[in-house]
């Protein structure tokens, strides 16, 4: 086992650009899609046609303003209705003294969260011009602002365990998935090294010499295991220790699942290369296959936004799904083993089914 | 020391081996020769162990190495047709894993690699990529890695396949030394006749996965004592004076050549008047007529209908 599993370090101490590009690429995509803000503001033009148009605008411009979704921008009338016409714009809304029009072209999914917002500022607005009634209105307004810094009534909110409830960073989430992502191509392509050698005639000349066909198999896997767990380990602890995210209180977890990943995925690229006869079709449906699965299982949507029973249902066939889901309640919620025992068992019952399928496909097509 | 018993292989209801009965004595040097395809190299996975037969026993000292390929492993080494190397390491590199496999011992196996390397004149080139290598000396890299365990019986499946004469002459010399100064057995399977009949003591002729003849040169050659063959170079040739000839009383055999046709005719007989009358009666020139002295390729021809590089 231990010469099979040199040989391949050999060939990679050589030759460690690909083991290098996975790795800076998970931590180049992390920091990519999480360094820029991931809610773009939709920005709104507003306007109004009445015949007191500036000062009608220049009252609600500020009192809009109050939402970091939306940015909502003083146009005049004609530029916004063209841009809107033109499909430069989304949205305009036509502004009145108490009231509103919004414009658009056609019925985008954010017109009702627009609509919404716009009409909880100005029913607050006309509610605070019913209290003032005499009063000036500013005086009533610092009144309500400051009276909701402290009000009588006041929501607490515990986690079901009793703790605070945790942030939901969509960074984190992305730092994981394209981690483990990533991973699967670094072992994949690894794997690819027992039908190199099948290919090559360097497997018969290793089931010629005293080395088992389990030492065989061993040293290749454990090889391609080692790889893409350290690449894995690597990126994490940048991530905490250097970069400093929080992934939570409990890095040891983080790792074992990791490793159980790696261990799963070995065994997915195994079954892969059982389907197959030459390294270039493995290379050439690898690369296919794997891009799907962190899309079917959720990886860069925030959770609960894929609700397909059937989608739901094959995301839970890939090692990814489990992993991501025991990486985040151990980085979020703080859980335990005992917590994420469940997904992890899920991944070794995925690796030992697909690790025993792909060996007997690769020994059954040599036959 | 191997023999093989009624050695059949089917595939998909095709014999690519058909009862093949061959034999190996200890230090002895014995040529496969066959065209492609002829089944030499089923047989000689089958006798390393690599594939099972479909029927029959390759037997080492008496004992079935299809029940027990253990031990026919222990002392064989195989040179397989295919460069059976990590290119991306260098030659050293790849016969230390070579070594390492062969569970040989660390104190020994720098001496080895030495050793082979100077066997295959590779020494001055060991640190060097096999990428980097030309065709020549990845195969000698490639038997190589066949000996660095030492291995009583050598089997080389057409070793100089695609390799520039130099390489192919230090190939012959290192498997003809092996063979004759540190006793090795050696199965040497090819399709170049000048090769097996340089290397080999003893031969067996192969063809659509059966052994059409054996023995030594001098026996095969014999198989033709009852025919001459003849090369005759023409200005042209044409299926009429092709037709002609063939028509002469005596003669067994008519192909093309390059230059011209080459007979093959009874023993004896003296057939130029009639080459001449039919030549001049189809217009065509009559260059040259030469009596050939009889090679293992006509023997091949003889035996198979075709040569051995179809």
């Amino acid at each position: 086992m231990f010469p099979v599993f040199k040989s391949q370090w050999r060939k990679d101490k050589r030759k460690p650009l690909m083991v290098i590009l996975f790795l800076i690429g998970s931590i180049a995509l992390t920091l990519i899609f999480t360094s820029s803000n991931m809610v773009p503001q939709t920005t709104i033009a507003i306007f109004s046609s009445e015949a007191n148009s500036d000062e009608v605008v220049d009252k609600w411009e500020p009192l809009l303003n109050g939402n970091e979704s939306f940015n909502f921008v003083k146009t005049d009338e004609e530029t916004a209705r063209t841009d809107v016409a033109e499909g430069k714009r989304d949205v305009a809304i036509n502004l009145m003294e108490n009231d509103y029009r919004v414009i658009t072209a056609y019925d985008i999914p954010t017109l009702p969260l627009i609509d919404q917002y716009v009409q909880k500022v100005f029913i607050e607005e006309a509610q605070i011009e019913a209290a003032a009634g005499s009063q000036g209105i500013d005086q009533i307004r610092n009144d309500v602002e400051s009276y909701l810094e402290n009000p009588p009534f006041q929501i607490q909110t515990k986690s079901l365990s009793g703790g605070e409830v945790s942030n939901y960073d969509m960074g984190i989430q992305l730092l994981f998935g394209f981690t483990l992502f990533m991973a699967m191509f670094t072992i994949g392509f690894k794997v690819n090294g027992v039908l190199s050698d099948k290919v090559s005639g360097v497997w018969n000349r290793m089931i010629l010499s005293p080395v088992s066909k389990t030492g065989m198999y061993t040293g290749h896997l454990l090889y391609s295991f080692v790889i893409g767990f350290v690449q894995i380990a690597v990126v994490l602890v940048i991530f905490q220790y250097v970069m400093n995210y929080d992934l939570g209180n409990n890095f040891a977890i983080l790792l074992v699942i990791a490793a159980i990943y790696a261990l799963s995925i070995v065994s997915m690229a195994m079954l892969i290369t059982g389907f197959v006869k030459t390294p270039e079709q493995f290379y050439m449906i690898y690369p296919s296959v794997v891009p799907i699965i962190p899309v079917i299982s959720g990886v860069y949507m925030p959770p609960g936004t894929i609700s397909n029973t059937v989608l739901l249902f094959i995301a839970d066939l890939f090692p990814l799904t489990h992993a991501m889901e025991a990486m985040i309640d151990v980085a979020f919620y703080h859980q335990g083993w005992n917590e994420v025992a469940l997904p992890m068992v899920l991944m070794l019952l995925i690796g030992v089914i697909c690790m025993g399928v792909g060996i007997n496909l690769v020994e059954r097509r040599k036959n | 020391m191997i023999e093989t018993v009624k050695l059949s292989k089917t595939y998909k209801g095709k014999k690519a081996v058909d009862e093949i009965d061959i034999y190996l004595d200890e230090g002895e040097s014995v040529g496969l020769l066959g065209p492609n395809g002829a089944g030499k190299s089923t047989t000689i996975s089958i006798i390393s162990s690599l594939l099972k037969p479909t029927s029959g026993d390759v037997k080492l000292d008496g004992k079935s190495t299809i029940k027990n390929p253990a031990e026919i492993r222990k002392v064989l080494g195989v040179v397989p047709q295919e460069i059976a190397l990590y290119e991306e390491l260098s030659a050293y590199e790849n016969l230390k894993f070579f070594g390492e496999i062969y569970k040989v011992k660390k104190n020994v196996l720098e001496q080895r690699i030495q050793d082979v390397l100077d066997m295959v004149g590779l020494t001055e080139r060991q640190k060097e990529l096999v990428k980097t290598f030309s065709g020549g000396m990845k195969r000698r890299v490639n038997i190589a890695a066949a000996l660095l365990h030492n291995p009583k019986i050598l089997i080389l499946d057409e070793p100089t396949v695609g390799i520039d004469p130099q390489s192919r002459n230090h190939i012959l010399e290192t498997v003809r030394k092996l063979n004759e100064e540190n006793g090795t057995t050696i199965l040497y399977t090819s399709h170049y006749m000048e090769e097996v009949e340089q290397l080999c003591k003893r031969v067996y002729i192969m063809d659509h996965g059966k052994v059409v003849a054996s023995g030594s040169k001098a026996e095969l050659l014999s198989i033709l004592s009852s025919e001459d063959t003849i090369q005759v170079n023409l200005s042209e040739t044409s299926d009429g004076l092709i037709e002609k000839i063939q028509s002469i009383e005596h003669i067994r055999r008519v192909d093309e050549t390059s230059e011209g046709i080459r007979i093959i005719s009874k023993k004896g007989t003296n057939i130029l008047g009639d080459l001449v009358r039919a030549a001049e009666s189809e217009g065509i020139q009559l260059t040259n007529y030469q009596m050939e002295t009889p090679s293992l390729e006509d023997v091949f021809l003889h035996l198979t209908g075709r040569t051995l590089r179809d």
